[in-house]
């Protein structure tokens, strides 16, 4: 240092500089207030956060980057925001598009109250609190979900609606409905999955249950990070389908990518980034067929996905990746995208396929192994 | 002590901090990059709600991820300030020496390269002033016939139709059936008068001092099932720091094309002898 004192002053300088920065932004933050409520003020799950302003007012911004204002019922609503982003709290009726919200719903404790309205027919719900409320009329089927009836929406009188379909924001703005959407531009991570039902929690007023099921959810995982520490070979999965013109896959930053490198295995599209359910091209995910031992595919029985030589005869060229010819396949339960409720146990049952060892005897509730062929087709061959 | 001024003024317009703080800003860009992987969702929202409000709430929520962004920010500053005191040093003893110069056009060429050290001071100027003072209001959707008005002001947003066309081509497999080129028909008013103008991607509209852009727009494919009603999705944004990028490029286009000149005319024939 001593043949070169410029720099070692200059180093000083910078150092100076550097820590009045930080100083500066750590004054910004509001050093009189307390660490409970720091963490209180501000949350992100993904793309979605809740930060409260004060104790009647709450910010929460949607998949979409909309700011709504959480306010107290019979409160004058705030400056600063337009009829559409106030919210009234706690909400008392709500027409959900996405399974996984009536699932959050459930987790809050709140379904039977409040839902009215969903976009999937009586038939097939798999959930009782659904299938009872739509016996009783009080939630109604609004028709498929990309053609909405809004009349009959409207008619049902909901205070909030949950969505991932952003065409359905102007209808909303006109019926003056307020909505969240509640997909995101990236497919949710698994620290994001866990705990989405903290930022639907704040709209309902129920955040004790939301971070009870968070621990519960987060004490799953650990437990499967433990058991599968000292698991043996990584087997390589891939989570996707070939359609009849698209390749659609889990991305590397979706949860069950998360989850499958938690689980001391190898995600093989784990270099693939964006939306949950995004387009790869039919040779990247050739590739990756080459070396898998376990393809998870979207299908379910209904869709065809009945043994691996059914999903061969649907795409003559998904019979070439590994796990039709000498892996193993699992397709989900129908009513596997119902039970968001249950994620917890969804999580174990995947840990449980990619590491049977660890599981011994595991009976799964959410997945099925497909056989190599269909049951009738293998009693004619025999 | 009636020294420490000037002593502060020169250490602050060395060459070495110039050279420490670029190596300082390659280590923590670096960082930036390993940072950013599989986070834009923490860096995002900072173009929606501003530096200030960001850096209460994302960045100190996520300090592991964003404290490379902060110390950006320290080292953009002080380097903003090495580039001030350097040039304006270089100015003054160019002025000093202007007795030296016969010819009035020689001597502004050799304030060349001063000029893009002052340009990009106003360039960053302007990214720090357009994330302080922006007014933004993000993910405003609209489907055809239907309007949104910039609260508290009059300007309306008035959807009038969405003009695409499909990817025709055969080579790229992938993008088959895909909309290329989406274009929105806007009526833009104030209440006095209005205009029509078309929006897409990478084509905003200005208005009443305001910047459209589009996000995000429906349908992207050509009609089969499960097909999206049309929408599209703009962002509206009051932007304070378009003048300064424009004043800094058109300065420094200015001074490179100064120093282009003397590089390529005055040096070239030899006629600078002074």
């Amino acid at each position: 240092m001593s043949k070169h004192p410029h720099i070692g002053r200059l180093l000083f300088v910078a150092a100076v500089l550097g820590a009045v920065f930080a100083i500066n932004v750590i004054t910004l933050n509001g050093c009189d207030r307390t660490q409970a409520e720091k963490e209180q003020s501000f949350l992100q799950i993904g793309d979605f956060t809740i930060k409260r302003i004060n104790p009647d007012l709450v910010e929460a911004r949607d998949g979409a980057g909309r700011i709504l204002a959480l306010i107290p019922r019979n409160t004058e609503p705030p400056q600063g925001y337009t009829p559409d982003q106030i919210v009234r709290v706690p909400v008392r009726s709500v027409v959900a598009y996405g399974n996984f919200d009536v699932s959050a719903l459930r987790v809050l404790g709140v379904l039977e109250d409040v839902l009215v309205g969903v976009t999937t027919p009586a038939e097939q719900w798999y959930l009782d609190d659904v299938k009872r409320g739509m016996a009783s009329g009080k939630i109604v089927y609004l028709g498929d979900s990309r053609a909405v009836d809004f009349e009959r929406l409207k008619r049902q009188n909901p205070e909030l609606v949950l969505t991932w379909d952003h065409s359905a924001i102007p209808m909303l703005n006109q019926l003056k409905i307020p909505c969240v959407i509640t997909s995101t531009p990236v497919a949710m991570c698994l620290n994001a999955r866990m705990r989405y039902v903290q930022f639907l929690a704040p709209f309902f007023q129920r955040e004790p249950e939301a971070e009870a099921f968070f621990l519960k959810v987060s004490d799953s995982v650990r437990v499967i990070r433990d058991r599968t520490a000292n698991a043996g070979a990584k087997p390589k999965v891939m989570w996707g389908d070939i359609y009849e013109k698209r390749v659609l896959v889990e991305p590397g930053n979706a949860w069950v990518g998360e989850l499958v490198g938690l689980a001391q295995s190898d995600y093989l599209f784990e270099d693939v980034y964006g939306t949950s359910c995004i387009e790869i091209s039919v040779e990247r995910f050739l590739h990756s067929g080459d070396d898998a031992d376990i393809l998870f595919t979207y299908r379910t029985a209904d869709s065809g996905a009945t043994s691996k030589a059914a999903i061969a005869r649907l795409n003559p060229l998904l019979a070439k990746v590994k796990p039709l010819i000498d892996g193993k396949v699992y397709a989900p339960l129908p009513h596997y995208v119902q039970s968001g409720h249950r994620l917890d146990e969804i999580l174990t049952e995947i840990a449980a396929i990619l590491h049977p060892e660890c599981y011994p005897n595991f009976e799964l509730r959410f997945f099925e192994e497909l056989p190599d062929v269909d049951p009738a087709q293998k009693k004619e061959q025999s | 002590m009636t020294r420490l001024p000037a002593i502060v003024w020169r250490q602050l317009g060395g060459v070495r901090l110039t050279v420490v703080v670029l190596l300082l800003l390659v280590v923590d860009c670096a960082m930036g990059y390993w940072s950013l992987r599989g986070n834009n969702t923490v860096f995002a929202p900072l173009n929606d709600v501003g530096l200030f409000p960001w850096a209460r709430t994302y960045g100190m929520n996520d300090l592991i991820h964003t404290a490379w962004f902060f110390t950006l920010l320290a080292l953009l500053f002080i380097l903003a300030i090495n580039t001030f005191v350097c040039a304006t040093d270089r100015v003054i003893a160019l002025f000093k020496s202007r007795s030296r110069f016969t010819r009035p056009g020689r001597f502004a060429l050799k304030f060349a390269p001063h000029i893009m050290h002052y340009a990009v001071i106003v360039i960053l100027t302007g990214y720090l002033s357009s994330y302080l003072f922006s007014d933004v209001y993000p993910s405003q959707t609209l489907a055809p016939g239907t309007a949104i008005t910039v609260p508290g002001t009059r300007v309306r947003l008035e959807f009038l139709s969405f003009d695409y066309q499909y990817y025709e081509g055969k080579r790229l497999e992938f993008f088959e059936d895909r909309v290329l080129s989406p274009e929105a028909r806007l009526k833009l008013s104030n209440g006095v008068t209005e205009r029509t103008a078309a929006i897409s991607l990478n084509r905003p509209v200005r208005y009443e001092g305001y910047g459209v852009f589009m996000k995000n727009f429906a349908p992207k494919k050509r009609g089969r099932k499960n097909i999206s009603r049309p929408y599209v999705e703009v962002s509206i944004r009051k932007d304070p720091g378009v003048s300064f990028y424009f004043t800094g490029m058109a300065l420094f286009s200015l001074g490179l094309v100064m120093y282009a000149y003397q590089w390529l005319f005055v040096k070239a024939h030899g006629e600078e002898r002074q």
